[in-house]
């Protein structure tokens, strides 16, 4: 790994042992508090994309950061990546510094790519005012919120919103997930071509996705790992049991072949299928990882006080809220046969 | 060979189900699971209006399926009331099954099972919880970790060790089997917070600091312990497969549901190929499921058990459930996750672990159709 992304490296094992391990149940149930959404913008963590709208946004660092929140707190990271896909679509000064340095916060609704047509409520403009009801928001507790009208443009809803009953929380349950509800003539247009420009963006999420997922599977892993060589069943240490060790062994193995892949990708300028690549592994590693190591600790796998559990319900969380397995094999089968494939 | 219900089983069904319609609304199911709070009140009327009947092990067995497929949290906690009772059936004398097993089967008590320790549950033998002869009673001394029931139970069953190994190899010698009053002085109760699904059934941490329990609460006979024990998981584990294959069939009833409703379709209204092969995969999962695990409770009820086939339902139907839930979430998206269905896949994981994580079910095939030679 290049020296530059070991000292990001470096920054955020230190932020994390310093602010995060020792609230991680809070962080990830409750809420993480403004004065800690502060601490964590104060890293620069929030802005570390750049402007997406002008080029190819730099995901590199990001994902060097992403990757070492979500080894304590998957939701912190989660938070970050939020932010940062919020102040890479937007520009008025006065609203970026605010969420830069913490004092605000934004969220972009992705889940217009991920659920079907007219499945994720309805925003209409008329009369200057921005009406009606958006599903799925998460991020839906922040001050300001990126999405996309019927009609097809990108906009920016400064206020004039309310977010409705939480919906289910299976991961990152300190995060806003809901409904909102929207009579706004607060607002800016972003772009005219707002699904275009939010795919661009969740495109350029991939491998910071990626990041997430395998900062997962290597903090769930070392816990299986740690776990396995101290617990004893019928007179042996766990890692002496082959169904366990082999098991684990293998998913590293393929873990420390992501990373190696992951680290080549950041070092180079990915294509959009090798980024894809990543993403669709890594999604899938986590979530085994995270079951594998559920298994290791038995019973106390189950609770939340071996800070295993919260890994099992983020990766599923993740791999629903920044995926959506049909749409992205779609895309990724076709770029792999070179011509259109997946579709009937 | 007939794979059709009699007809009384299939109204077992129906009361389940319409049992699991009237009283597990989504409100109480959320608010069971967020809480993490027992449905006293939803247990208490599904006594009243004796869903189980345990006169029928059939019965009881497409009960716990049926209810366990509305919402696993509820199904487990109106069906666990009498977790361990069989094991007075079997071994414990005519005053114990008068005074202890008698008042569980009628909705009156609730009993607890208490093996695992915080060193171990795999290794039942390892167990370290120590009774010891004193006067008229026992002294128990020690403690139980993740027991069900554990804050609302009446009685426990405890297992402890009551004379040393006769050698390392035969630890599973000198365990006896103890009711305890949850009651008594010296027995301290902690409920465990934060698990990861089935969080209306209560969970507890059990602590013996010298509890006397009287002679006569010994379950069979002294240094029997670990044989009743394992008897006993022998016909549990086919509650725990019903329970999985309550869970799959779930979630395959919501992937289907989702289908009709939400799911894209092609330009001659057909769904993607993917979703069609995971339905298929799944709804063959939930057959296949069935199937073993109706085949093992006729062996059991037949008092024939076969701990090979039994083994084999417990660990398939878990794997299904996870797989099943899993999968579902995935191709449902969004709606999935903000669904039921996110509980059920909390709440399937626990069949991986409880009653013999599917790792020991595996060994215990094996190991048996190596010594006897054959399902
Ligand atoms: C919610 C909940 C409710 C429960 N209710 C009850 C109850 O009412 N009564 C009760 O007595 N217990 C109860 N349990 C305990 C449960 O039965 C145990 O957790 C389970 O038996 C596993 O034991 P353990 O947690 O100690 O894991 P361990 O035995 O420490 O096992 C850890 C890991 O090692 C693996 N392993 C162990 N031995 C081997 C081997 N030889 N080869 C390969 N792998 C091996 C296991 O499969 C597992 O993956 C409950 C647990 C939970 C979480």
């Amino acid at each position: 790994m290049e020296e530059e992304y070991e000292i990001l490296e470096n920054t955020v094992k230190d932020f994390n042992a310093k602010y995060v391990e020792n609230n991680s149940l809070k962080f990830e149930n409750e809420s993480m508090g403004k004065e800690f959404v502060k601490l964590l913008a104060d890293q620069g963590f929030f802005s570390m994309m750049g402007q997406s709208g002008e080029g190819a946004a730099d995901v590199k660092t990001l994902s060097v950061v992403l990757e070492n929140l979500a080894k304590s707190v998957p939701a912190v990271a989660v938070k970050t990546l939020l932010a940062n896909s919020f102040l890479s679509l937007v520009n008025d000064p006065k609203i970026t510094e605010a969420v830069a340095n913490g004092s605000k916060s934004g969220t972009v609704t992705f889940s217009d790519l991920l659920v079907g047509p007219g499945q994720n409520g309805s925003l209409l403009l008329s009369d200057g005012k921005i009406k009606g009801e958006k599903q799925f928001v998460f991020g839906s507790d922040s001050d300001f919120i990126v999405t996309l009208l019927d009609t097809g443009e990108l906009v920016l809803l400064k206020s004039g919103f309310t977010a409705g009953k939480k919906l289910k929380r299976l991961g990152f349950r300190s995060i806003g997930f809901s409904a909102v509800s929207v009579n706004s003539s607060d607002y800016d247009v972003l772009s005219k071509e707002g699904r275009k420009v939010l795919e661009k963006l969740y495109d350029q999420l991939s491998i910071p996705v990626a990041a997430i997922s395998l900062g997962m599977s290597e903090a769930v892993s070392q816990k299986g790992l740690d776990y396995a060589k101290v617990r004893t069943a019928f007179g042996h240490y766990l890692k002496d049991f082959q169904p366990l060790a082999f098991e684990l062994t293998s998913l590293i193995a393929e873990m420390e072949i992501l990373k190696r892949y992951f680290e080549g990708l950041i070092s180079t300028s990915p294509s959009r299928k090798e980024a894809m690549f990543l993403k669709h592994k890594a999604l899938a590693l986590a979530k085994d990882i995270s079951k594998t190591s559920l298994q290791i600790h038995g019973g106390y796998g189950y609770l939340e006080d071996f800070g295993i559990e919260k890994f099992y319900r983020d990766s599923m969380a993740l791999s629903v809220l920044f995926h959506n397995e049909e749409h992205e094999m779609e895309d990724l089968s076709t770029l792999v046969f070179e011509t259109k494939a997946g579709f009937v | 060979m007939d794979f059709e219900l009699s007809d009384d089983i299939k109204e077992a069904v129906v009361k389940a189900k319409e049992f699991a319609n009237k009283y597990f609304t989504e409100e109480v199911a959320e608010k069971s699971d967020f809480n993490e709070e027992f449905p006293t009140e939803i247990v208490a009327i599904s006594k009243k209006e004796k869903v189980l009947d345990f006169s029928n092990p059939w019965k009881v067995l497409v009960t716990i399926e049926e209810l366990v497929r509305r919402d696993p949290g509820l199904g487990i906690s109106v069906t666990i009331s009498a977790f361990g009772a069989e094991i007075f059936m079997f071994f414990g004398n005519d005053a114990q099954k008068e005074k202890y097993m008698n008042p569980v089967f009628a909705g009156k008590r609730t009993l607890g099972l208490g093996v695992t320790e915080a060193g171990g549950g795999s290794d039942v033998a390892g167990i370290k919880c120590e009774a010891r002869l004193d006067g008229d009673s026992y002294v128990l001394n020690g403690g139980k970790m993740f027991i069900s029931n554990g804050q609302i139970a009446d009685h426990f069953l405890v297992l402890a060790r009551t004379s040393p190994p006769p050698s390392p190899e035969k630890k599973h010698k000198g365990l006896s089997v103890f009711v305890v009053d949850s009651k008594s002085p010296g027995f301290a109760i902690n409920k465990l917070h934060g698990k990861l699904g089935v969080r209306a059934t209560n969970t507890a941490e059990l602590i013996f600091d010298n509890v006397r329990v009287p002679k006569e609460d010994m379950v069979g006979e002294e240094g029997k312990g670990f044989y009743y024990i394992m008897t006993f998981f022998n016909i549990s584990r086919i509650y725990v497969a019903a329970q999985g294959l309550g869970i799959a069939h779930g979630a395959l009833d919501r992937l289907l549901e989702y289908s009709k409703k939400y799911a894209p379709v092609s330009e001659t209204g057909e769904l993607s190929e993917n979703l069609q092969l995971a339905i298929a995969e799944i709804a063959t999962r939930v057959e296949a499921t069935r199937n073993i695990t109706y085949k093992a409770a006729s062996y059991l009820f037949k008092f024939t058990p076969n701990p090979i086939v039994t083994s084999m339902a417990k660990f398939y139907a878990a794997e299904s459930a996870v797989f099943a839930t899993k999968r579902a979430i995935e191709l449902m998206s969004l709606h999935g996750l903000t669904s039921d269905l996110e509980r059920f896949f909390r709440d399937a994981k626990i069949l991986d672990i409880w009653e013999g994580t599917t790792e020991v079910e595996k060994l215990i095939i094996t190991r048996m159709m190596l010594k006897e030679g054959g399902a």
